[in-house]
């Protein structure tokens, strides 16, 4: 799936969350989405997720205007959200059951079990969602866009919750996701570590794109204009 | 998948949730008796005046434990951002508006299953032969409320003081259900058969079937808005 970002903008009030942004995705990319808070990065992944209507301007997923009730264009789109999106009072096993059936995809419990096994959580199927930590929600969440099967994954801040091993598994899922020729779009804070995972930079500032370029190694333009995102100093 | 499928497929996560949860249920019944032992510890009437009171009487029961049911029904989807989960899958939003008024109307059946006969037995009425046909009145009009009241509650969704503004909006809205509702089991009460109330009976049949379909074909525009 290819996306197109044409002149997107939106205001919440007088606001302007996001300006004038333009931008092409094209697939099997991993890309980071950086910038300081309030830059626009969640406006922009609730947008490509369709949760908002744009002010201005459009998204078009292969030419196709993403526009309300898009609904075969919904399937198409995942939005992995840490520890959101999981209804606390159904079972772990329960919740994937139910999210499949709505994606209308393989909601078999072989199917389900699996994806269960691959992110550890197979001992607490049974388990409510409500008595899982939250790096175990992001687990479950993990499994979730497993199943689903998204042609274009976002990712708010995914490394918060997760332990080591969580952070091979989420890396793992998301360079398996783009292999299969899905992009990942991930906005986080973490820069080094997204870096180390995506191939292109996006950075926002004040709702404005301020830089998009493909990383390289040495990467001057992105240390020098943005050096200050860097923990240690360097890409 | 079909609208149908999906509505029965966001019925059964409700229910299940509920069935944990309890919290709907349990409010609405608890309410709903505690009202008429009100009434009764507040009229001291001949039981002839009751029955002529009795269908204003438990619709006045009804609307206020149904309006706690629906302060509540989209509750599941508050916590966790859930909302966002639905809205974000392939989800036909005309099922989700079916779903949650079904949800609704689901509770608000089991929660007069109980009322009714209990107004009967608290005022010592004796038309028992009757609550066939009661029962189906209140339905009717059970029906209306949840459709309208679903499209109302996912209207002050976000609306801070929801559980105050929801009435606020639903109640006036509600006035044709209201009426044909009660003067339709006035002549029920009345006549003692339905045929007298066909009228009303008709209305009532016509706001459900208008609202009914109005809440699919617009709910996805109340929900982006």
């Amino acid at each position: 799936m290819r996306v197109t970002v044409d002149r997107l903008a939106k205001a919440y009030g007088f606001l302007w969350a996001l300006r004038e942004l333009n931008l092409e995705l094209t697939p099997g990319e991993c890309i980071a989405l950086l910038g300081p808070n309030g830059a626009g990065k969640t406006t922009l992944l609730k947008l490509l997720a369709g949760l908002i209507t744009p002010t201005s301007g459009s998204i078009r997923f292969d030419g196709v205007n993403f526009a309300r009730g898009a609904a075969a264009l919904r399937a198409r789109v995942g939005l992995l959200a840490p520890s959101d999106h999981l209804y606390e009072n159904l079972t772990v096993r329960e919740n994937l059951a139910f999210f499949t059936r709505l994606y209308d995809r393989n909601s078999a419990a072989a199917a389900i079990e699996t994806a269960l096994a691959h992110v550890s959580l197979a001992g607490r199927a049974g388990d409510y969602v409500a008595n899982l930590s939250s790096g175990m929600k992001c687990r479950l969440s993990i499994a979730k866009w497993r199943l689903l099967q998204p042609e274009l994954l976002l990712l708010d801040e995914p490394y918060g919750v997760l332990d080591g091993g969580g952070i091979d598994l989420l890396e793992h899922f998301l360079k398996q996701q783009c292999a299969e020729g899905s992009i990942v779009v991930i906005a986080s804070h973490h820069v080094a570590r997204v870096l180390g995972l995506c191939q292109r930079a996006l950075v926002l500032s004040q709702g404005r794109l301020t830089f998009d370029e493909a990383k390289r190694q040495p990467w001057p333009s992105f240390d020098r204009a943005f050096g200050e995102f860097l923990p240690q100093g360097g890409s | 998948m079909t609208l149908v499928r999906q509505a029965y497929l966001l019925l059964w996560k409700d229910v299940l949730l509920e069935l944990r949860r309890r919290d709907s249920l349990l409010t609405m019944f608890f309410f709903g008796t505690l009202l008429l032992f009100v009434f009764h510890f507040s009229f001291d009437l001949a039981p002839e005046k009751i029955a002529e009171m009795a269908p204003a009487l438990l619709w006045l029961a009804f609307l206020f434990t149904g309006t706690l049911g629906l302060a509540q029904l989209f509750q599941a989807e508050r916590d966790n951002h859930c909302f966002d989960a639905l809205l974000l899958s392939p989800l036909d939003r005309g099922a989700l508006f079916l779903a949650k008024s079904g949800f609704n109307l689901v509770l608000m059946v089991l929660v007069e299953a109980v009322v009714i006969p209990l107004f009967w037995i608290l005022f010592n009425l004796r038309s028992w032969n009757l609550l066939p046909q009661v029962f189906l009145v209140t339905l009717l009009g059970t029906i209306g409320f949840c459709v309208l009241g679903t499209l109302m509650s996912a209207i002050t969704l976000r609306a801070r003081a929801r559980e105050l503004l929801l009435p606020l909006v639903l109640f006036p809205l509600m006035i044709p259900v209201i009426l044909a509702t009660i003067r339709c089991m006035e002549e029920v009460l009345h006549a003692g058969h339905i045929g007298e109330a066909m009228p009303w009976l008709r209305l009532l049949l016509g706001f459900d079937v208008i609202f009914l379909t109005a809440g699919v074909l617009i709910f996805d525009w109340v929900i982006e808005s």
